[in-house]
């Protein structure tokens, strides 16, 4: 019965083919609009996600707390436990952190032949290189046999490079560090290619020295300022934070004297933000879902008076009100169905043209298409219930008689 | 087969009351040939919609094949039009986008009969009415009086107890309109209960019986003089 129904709805449909495509259009556009904000927000994001990831969304910076607000002192107590020591503590005790770098930085003048630039003398080891995937373009880093012996090396940065070396190879010669009215000169070894900024900042305008060698000649103390600690995986980067902070309190004694800060809150936040971005919009595209419901129960109604006269035929013929009632609300669920279906066809086009354009990935999500396909079979039945009541208690003697 | 008693029928239209029907009482057996007759305005029109199930009564009972209709809801109402009565009406009302197998078909879908079998009985009641080379025509391609042929092969696809029929010849030329009653006068000769509800004598005549109304009641129910 409800097959021989559902053949009767859609050769009813077919007999009326602009009526019916318009009457869809509504649902076919909600739908497209709906699933295209979804897929085009998901695939954004995951644009977004893995561009970060590839900064290594793993990365957790640690760093002593400062009194007095932001711009204040580094706290006394965290800072005397910033030493190498608890960056070999962190990596032994914390299982999810692979590898940790310490961070030195100050800024002064560098000066060749004359020139001078002001840029960061950053001292670290070479894990720093792993964990920031950053690699010498040119020459070579500096590595262990340096940081144990603390020689006098320097790697630049592409722009310190750039700026004071136009068109020499910097490899080979001496370059002078100005600061603190001391004078320091380091032999350059390499160059760094150009890297993009990320969690470490912009990491093209520094020079690297071994952290050794930091330590005797520019800070003249065992302190760190802070250090960069890889986990072991992004999955793992949560409870890496969790393990550092439990190894922290252990030294520092008071929580608040520290900071973390892992890439992966970053990531929380964007999923969070462009998640919310996403809902607003399929709220709004959900709108036209609605007005397109309203637009199936418009036609249905006319179809309904149109059709008086076959309601009483077929009332007389011996048609039930529930034969009468599903045969109206099949043809409306067939039209807000088969909306459904070419709005998710539509708008699945227009999220890949937008990929194609954005240059993302295009993304399908199963879910964002059952829930469309879901909402338009409820705005059929939702749409469709009243004129099919409505048909379905016609008295058919005033239906036959009805011209 | 048929038996109505003390049958009557009032519509209210606001505050006026109309008694169209007032305790109209007859009986009707297998194989007869009754004609209703009546000026406009007679209350046939009443009596054919209470026999033909389409309404209730007021008050009065009415037996169909022993089973009080009078007493039954919507739904039972159209259960016994699906099972026992045939219509024939003067507008023909097939529907105009399905084809004539099609229109023939809708009474058994009702009824839940299956597609092959469907198909099977609607080719034979249209064969009886001499339209099988038009099955897959739709009604706006033929002439009235074929179309009128496919709503009698309609009414018979259910095997009805009773063919209720509304002015049948009403649109139909004098010439159609005798073909029509020709074969109302076959299927009544192989045993088919037949109402003819009609204001025309020429149309009243071709049947046995004749029980004419005025004022909702009933003036005369005679055998038909031949």
């Amino acid at each position: 019965m409800i097959w021989e129904t559902i053949k009767m709805a859609v050769h009813s449909l077919k007999s009326n083919k602009l009526r019916t495509l318009l009457s869809m259009l509504g649902i076919i556009i909600g739908v497209g609009a709906v699933i295209a904000v979804i897929s085009i927000g998901a695939g954004s994001q995951q644009e977004v996600t893995s561009s970060i990831a590839e900064m290594g969304s793993n990365l957790i910076n640690i760093r002593p707390g400062t009194s007095r607000g932001r711009f204040g002192r580094f706290s006394k107590a965290a800072q005397n436990v910033f030493t190498m020591e608890l960056a070999e503590a962190i990596v032994d005790y914390c299982p999810s952190v692979i590898r940790i770098a310490p961070r030195n930085e100050t800024s002064g003048h560098f000066v060749f032949a004359g020139n001078n630039y002001l840029a960061t003398l950053t001292g670290t080891t070479t894990d720093f290189l792993v964990i920031n995937k950053y690699r010498p373009e040119h020459g070579k880093f500096f590595n262990n046999y340096d940081l144990t012996h603390a020689n006098n090396v320097i790697v630049l940065g592409s722009d310190l490079a750039k700026e004071l070396f136009a068109g020499l190879d910097p490899v080979g010669r001496k370059i002078t560090f100005l600061y603190n009215q001391h004078s320091l000169v380091f032999n350059i070894i390499g160059v760094m290619e150009e890297k993009e900024r990320g969690i470490s900042g912009d990491l093209n305008g520094s020079a690297y020295i071994p952290i050794t060698t930091y330590l005797q000649v520019i800070s003249n103390s065992r302190y760190i300022n802070s250090f960069l600690a890889q986990a072991a995986s992004s999955e793992v980067a949560g409870a890496a934070v969790e393990e550092i902070k439990y190894l922290l309190t252990k030294y520092v004694k008071d929580g608040e004297e520290f900071n973390l800060f892992s890439q992966d809150q970053l990531l929380q936040t964007i999923t969070e933000i462009s998640g919310t971005m996403t809902l607003m919009l399929s709220g709004i595209a959900a709108i036209s879902l609605l007005v397109g419901g309203i637009g199936i129960m418009n036609i249905m109604l006319v179809s309904v008076t149109e059709r008086t006269r076959e309601v009483g035929i077929r009332k007389a013929l011996g048609a039930k009100k529930k034969h009468i009632l599903t045969q109206f609300l099949i043809e409306a669920l067939t039209m807000s169905c088969t909306g459904g279906i070419l709005g998710i066809i539509f708008g699945e086009i227009c999220a890949y043209v937008t990929a194609l354009l954005g240059n993302w990935p295009f993304v399908i999500s199963p879910l964002s298409i059952l829930l469309a396909f879901s909402f338009s079979l409820t705005v059929g039945v939702f749409f469709g219930i009243y004129p099919a009541v409505k048909a379905a208690k016609l008295d058919p003697v005033i239906a036959l008689s009805y011209e | 087969m048929l038996q109505v008693e003390e049958l009557s029928k009032v519509y209210v239209s606001g505050k006026i009351k109309v008694q169209a029907l007032k305790g109209v009482s007859f009986a009707v057996t297998k194989g007869e040939f009754v004609a209703i007759m009546g000026p406009s305005g007679s209350g046939k029109s009443t009596l054919l919609h209470l026999l033909g199930c389409f309404d209730h009564p007021t008050s009065g009972r009415y037996k169909l094949n022993g089973i009080n209709v009078a007493g039954l809801n919507d739904d039972q109402l159209a259960e016994i039009r699906n099972k026992y009565i045939g219509f024939v009406f003067q507008q023909f009302n097939l529907l105009s986008r399905a084809t004539i197998l099609q229109n023939v078909e809708i009474p058994l879908i009702y009824a839940g009969i299956n597609k092959k079998r469907r198909l099977e009985i609607a080719r034979e009641m249209l064969e009886k009415v001499g339209l099988e080379h038009r099955l897959d025509h739709l009604p706006t391609e033929i002439s009235g009086g074929q179309r009128q042929r496919v709503a009698i092969a309609r009414a018979l696809a259910i095997n009805p107890s009773l063919i209720l029929a509304d002015e049948p010849t009403g649109n139909l030329d004098s010439q159609t309109s005798a073909e029509i009653m020709d074969l109302f006068h076959e299927l009544n000769n192989q045993g088919q209960t037949i109402i003819l509800v009609t204001h025309e004598e020429d149309i009243a005549r071709h049947a046995k019986r004749r029980i004419y109304l005025v004022d909702g009641e009933i003036r005369y129910d005679e055998v038909t003089p031949s």
